[in-house]
Formats: C-alpha cells, sequence, structure tokens
C-alpha cells in the first residue's frame, strides 16, 4: 500500500478576481518506507503539495490519501486529530516554541495523547536521545544552534511515532555541517525506523540523500525516475 | 491542566506586560469593590429602617426645628406608641484649636433616651447598662467601634463639640461613657458599630434652653397604617408656624441620602467606566500577545491542536490574568477595608466597611468575565486562522 497517494490533485488561490493554479491535475505515489525529495523552482508548488499530503491544506479538486486515510473525507477536528497521530511536521526554522525547553517542546504532540506526565517526558526524553540531544533536554530554543534547533524539531516531529514525515527545506537554513547532520539522520530514520519521508528541498546535496527526486514545474510533476530510485526498486 | 504549565510559560514569558494587566485589573477590581461596600455602608441605613418609625420634621427643611410643644400632641395621637425627640449634634472631639475634629468625625445624636432604645431594639444593651446610661445626664452610649478606635471604655470621660451653631455654647460638651452597646451582625448585619447617643435634655439645658427639636420620632401601632398616620400628623400640624413633613424610616433616609445626589449612579458610573477601560486595556494586550505569537499557533495547529484546544488555550490566558487580577484587587479592597476605621474620613457612614461574601464572588467573577471577554477576540481570531496563511505571512 502507497503511504502516500495523491490523486489528480488541483490546488487554486484566489487573489482578489484572479484565480493562480498552484498545483495542476497533479498525482503522486509514496510507497512506503520510502524517501521522496519534491524539487522545483520558487512557485512550482512544492510547499502546497507538502501542505496537502500533511492535512494542513486541502486541494481544490483532487484526493489525498496518506496512511490509507482519505483526507477529503475528515472533519477539522478529525484531521487535526489525525495529524496529531500520523504526520510529523519538519519545518525550515524549526518552529520551536521560544518559552518551552528541548523536551517540552518535544512533548508537545503527546500532550494531545492520553499519556500520563511521566510516560510523556519519558518518551519524549526518548525521541531525544534519537537526535542525540538527550543532554540537551533543559535547554531553551534560544540557546542552542541552528542544527541542534532543527534536531529538537525533528525529535518532536518523530514522538508521536507519525507513519510518514514531512519536512519543508529541512536544512535550508543551516549551514553544511549541520545540514549534513540532519540529513543523516533524516536517512537514518527513513533506514531504521521505516519512516516514510516526503522533503521539499532546493538543495542537490539533501535530494540526493532521497530514494526518489520529484520535479515540480508550475504545478505539474515531471515524472523523473533517478538511480537511486531504481535501485531502491529492485 | 496539563495545559496549565504551557498558559503560564508564556505568561512569563512578558512578564512586565502581565504584571502590568494584572495590577490594572487588581485596581479596577479593587476600586469596585472598595466602591461598592462604601454604597452598601453609605446606603445600609435603609436596609435597617423599621415601618413601625415614623420621623416628622419641619416640612420646609431638615434645617429648620420643630417646638417642644408638638411631643404631646403627637404622643396623644391615635396609633402612636411612643415619641422620641433626636437632635443631629454633629459633634467632633475638639482638636488642639478647639475646631471639631471632622477626620475623625463620626454620628452623634442628642436623644429622649428611654423612648429612642425602647424603639431601636438594634442597640444590644443589658438592663444594668441601659439603666446606667439613662442615669447620667452627661452619660454616653457609644458604638464598640468608637470604643476601639478612641479607646474609650465605660467611665472614660471626653468631649465634642458641635459644628451647628445653636450647640455651640463656648466650650465643649462633656460625657462620660456608660455604656458600650453591642451589635448583633445576625439580625441587624448593617446596624452601625459608630454611634455615639447622649440625653436630648443634656443638650437642651447646656444651650440654656434655646435648642428646639430637630426631628421627632414616633413609634406606631400598625406598621401597615404608616402611610394614613403620616397624613394624620402632616394634617393636625397643617396652617401652623412649623408644618410638619412625615415620612417613614426609610423614606427620611433616602430623602436624606438623595441631599448628596445620586450616589449609587454616580459610583457605579465610576465603576462601569474603570471595568470598560479595563476590559479595553487587557483586550489589547492579549491582541497584541497572540498577534505576536501568531506563527506559534499555527505550529501548534500543524502539530494537531484543534482549533477549540488553541481557543481554549488562549481564553486561559486571559482567564488566569483576570483571576489573578481579581484575587488581587480582593485582597487589597479586603485590605483596605479591614483599615477603614483607623483612615481618617472613611468612619463616617455609619455602618461596619466588610467586604461581604456576595460582592467577593461577584467582583472574582467580574475579573474572570473581564478576561474571557478580553481574550475572546484573540481567541475567536486564532481559533479562525488558517495555518498555511498564518505560516506564509510570518
Amino acid at each position: 500500500m502507497a503511504a502516500v497517494d495523491v490523486q489528480q490533485v488541483r490546488k487554486v488561490y484566489k487573489r482578489d478576481s484572479q484565480e493562480i493554479v498552484v498545483l495542476d491535475g497533479l498525482s503522486l505515489e509514496v510507497p512506503e518506507g520510502e524517501f521522496v525529495a519534491l524539487m522545483g523552482p520558487s512557485g512550482s508548488g512544492k510547499t502546497t503539495l507538502l501542505n496537502l499530503i500533511a492535512g494542513i491544506d486541502r486541494p481544490t479538486s483532487g484526493k489525498v490519501l496518506v496512511a490509507g486515510t482519505n483526507l477529503g473525507s475528515l472533519s477539522e477536528g478529525q484531521l487535526a486529530k489525525w495529524r496529531s497521530r500520523s504526520i510529523g511536521f519538519i519545518f525550515q526554522f524549526y518552529n520551536l516554541i521560544p518559552v518551552l525547553t528541548a523536551v517540552e517542546n518535544v512533548e508537545l504532540p503527546l500532550l494531545l495523547t492520553k499519556l500520563s506526565k511521566k510516560q510523556r517526558r519519558e518518551r519524549a526524553l526518548t525521541a531525544l536521545k534519537v537526535v542525540g540531544l538527550a543532554d540537551r533536554y533543559k535547554h531553551y530554543p534560544r540557546q542552542l544552534s541552528g542544527g541542534q534547533e532543527q534536531r529538537v524539531a525533528i525529535a518532536r516531529a518523530i514522538v508521536a511515532d507519525p507513519a510518514v514525515l514531512v519536512a519543508d527545506e529541512p536544512t535550508g537554513d543551516l549551514d553544511a555541517k549541520s545540514a549534513e547532520e540532519i540529513l543523516n539522520l533524516l536517512q537514518t530514520l527513513n533506514r531504521e525506523f521505516k519512516k516514510t519521508i516526503v522533503m521539499v528541498t532546493h538543495d542537490p546535496r539533501a535530494a540526493e540523500r532521497a530514494h526518489i527526486e520529484r520535479h515540480l514545474e508550475k504545478g505539474v510533476l515531471a515524472h523523473s525516475v533517478t538511480q537511486r530510485e531504481a535501485m531502491a526498486r529492485a | 491542566m496539563k495545559y496549565l504549565p504551557y498558559i503560564l510559560k508564556h505568561l512569563r514569558k512578558n512578564w512586565i506586560r502581565t504584571l502590568s494587566t494584572i495590577l490594572a485589573m487588581a485596581l479596577c477590581i479593587f476600586l469596585i469593590g472598595t466602591l461598592q461596600t462604601l454604597l452598601r455602608a453609605f446606603y445600609g441605613g435603609m436596609d435597617r429602617t423599621s415601618t413601625e418609625r415614623l420621623v416628622i420634621r419641619n416640612r420646609v427643611s431638615l434645617v429648620f426645628p420643630l417646638p417642644l410643644s408638638y411631643e404631646p400632641r403627637l404622643a396623644a395621637m391615635p396609633g402612636v406608641k411612643r415619641v422620641a425627640k433626636v437632635n443631629w449634634f454633629g459633634g467632633g472631639v475638639p482638636t488642639a484649636t478647639g475646631a471639631p475634629d471632622m477626620k475623625n468625625f463620626f454620628p452623634n445624636f442628642a436623644v429622649d433616651a428611654e423612648p429612642y432604645l425602647t424603639m431601636f431594639p438594634e442597640y444590644g444593651l443589658t438592663d444594668a447598662e441601659k439603666r446606667a446610661f439613662l442615669d447620667d445626664r452627661r452619660g454616653a452610649l457609644i458604638g464598640p467601634d468608637l470604643a476601639q478606635k478612641f479607646g474609650w471604655r465605660v467611665g472614660s470621660v471626653f468631649q465634642l463639640e458641635s459644628t451647628i451653631p445653636p450647640y455651640r455654647v463656648g466650650r465643649p460638651f462633656e460625657y462620660v461613657v456608660k455604656a458600650i452597646y453591642k451589635v448583633d451582625r445576625q439580625r441587624y448585619p448593617n446596624h452601625s458599630g459608630s454611634i455615639m447617643l447622649f440625653h436630648w435634655k443634656y443638650l437642651h439645658e447646656s444651650t440654656r434652653q434655646r435648642s428646639q427639636v430637630g426631628t421627632y420620632y414616633a413609634q406606631i401601632a400598625n406598621p401597615t397604617q404608616a402611610a394614613a398616620m403620616a397624613r394624620a400628623i402632616d394634617s393636625s400640624f397643617e396652617n401652623s408656624d412649623a408644618e410638619t413633613k412625615t415620612e417613614t424610616e426609610g423614606q427620611f433616609l433616602a430623602g436624606f441620602l438623595a441631599l448628596v445626589g445620586d450616589l449609587a449612579l454616580i459610583l457605579n458610573s465610576i465603576g462601569l467606566a474603570v471595568a470598560f477601560t479595563i476590559l479595553a486595556v487587557s483586550a489589547n494586550t492579549m491582541s497584541m500577545s497572540i498577534r505576536e505569537r501568531r506563527k506559534e499557533i499555527a505550529v501548534l495547529k500543524t502539530l494537531g491542536f484543534s482549533s477549540t484546544l488553541v481557543l481554549t488555550l488562549v481564553l486561559g490566558e486571559a482567564i488566569v490574568i483576570g483571576a489573578a487580577g481579581g484575587a488581587l484587587g480582593v485582597g487589597l479592597s479586603a485590605l483596605l477595608l479591614s483599615h477603614a476605621a483607623s483612615i481618617p474620613g472613611f468612619n463616617g457612614f455609619g455602618a461596619a466597611l466588610v467586604l461581604s461574601p456576595a460582592l467577593l464572588v461577584a467582583m472574582l467573577a467580574l475579573s474572570a468575565v473581564i478576561g474571557l471577554l478580553s481574550g475572546l477576540t484573540p481567541a475567536v481570531s486564532a481559533y479562525r486562522a488558517n495555518i498555511t496563511s498564518m505560516l506564509r505571512q510570518v
């Protein structure tokens, strides 16, 4: 079963009286456990597609199925609940809550579960351990480097054990070394923890880490099977 | 409750803004609570009036006296049980200059003690205490609050100088405390503990019998006939030199209080204006706070926080500010009122200045409501906010 199945999706924004077609009948299938990189120029619709997959936006027409759930059939409340369980979102600018410590930031999605305070804390610490920041759990975001902040954000994305991780230019705000570390981490999550990852990136070096690269041009997917994809399929 | 630490952390982040909003809210609640308590004290006399008691005064004005000769005529009227002369003395403890100290003013009356005390069971006295007071021409009956404030005990001698010219006789009046009445807060919750009574005869003799009668109090047999009795009394003095105006005690007090204007309207308007201002201030603070955190709200929603939960968190912050301000305001108000007796100019209303439990609950509820209302607009805005547009805006 495909982890992500986007079928004939159109997304049209209205600006004043003008209609702007961002995605135009796009279809995309991401098999379970895959690591897909979405590339393309600015305005090609990469982030919009990612938002649709993450369930934070809705298509104008077409269907989006993630982990077997048709997102179009869910109400706003159901969609929020679904996001908390099924999707881990990694932002370009980390978006940690500045007043919370690293472990409290990671714990945030678990507040929506029925776990006890102790269980929440244990899981958050485990997630921080996975990203190699267990010793920084009491630090506030302002006390961390960019790379460390992004690792905390990744820990927050994986703490509820979602099936799919979506990352919107996760290395876009990082120096080369930190970007390398983040990409290594994403690869580890994909390989060892079997997470399906859909990553938007402008950076070809980041895209190289994915098994599949997809290029978007003006809201349409240009099919490009890379060597890595062929190898992965084999 | 698991979200409370999250709410508190946000409030702590901008602690100056949070603290100033809490203080503004506290000031609002403090003012409303204190003003309402003063109002209650001021109008408290209305609650302790009896329909058995009629007050007869000069029709022209309260400042004009009535002749002494009216007493037997009133006492002889059918339906009148007893009559007592009551004069407002308007005295204060003389200062070094001899002028009465109006900063420590308290109500004091010259009364026909025997009928007056029979009409007013509010003054709790044993027979022995009553007798001791009645038997001494210079005797004074004082309230427990006066005893505490001035350190007077039974046997203490003190002086009062009146502000009313006919009662200024070239030297202060001297009194001996003969009894301290008790206030039964269960039966007469608004009865003052700051009143002083002395003998009308003492006033009359000290002024060389020049003083006339300020008001007559008449106790009637049938309270349901109060209006008819009042009309009968007034008609019997019609076309005389001093026509009368007879009212029930409640009507008399209402008219007396009206002399200072509609205090309730003035104080309630102040309270309302303050509450409205604080609501605007708090709403502005909350809006600023939430506007600064649009990105964070988008992140919370992305993580799976429902719109309703986000709305609840924003309202939670506003309510915490409201509740903290309310609690502080109630505390400040209670503190001030508990020391009111020692604050000059605060004890003239007669009734005890106590924050009633009902008012306390109302003040806390008001602060929570102001908090809730101040958070409503930003909370609804956070509820409605679209994740992608918020992420794009930042």
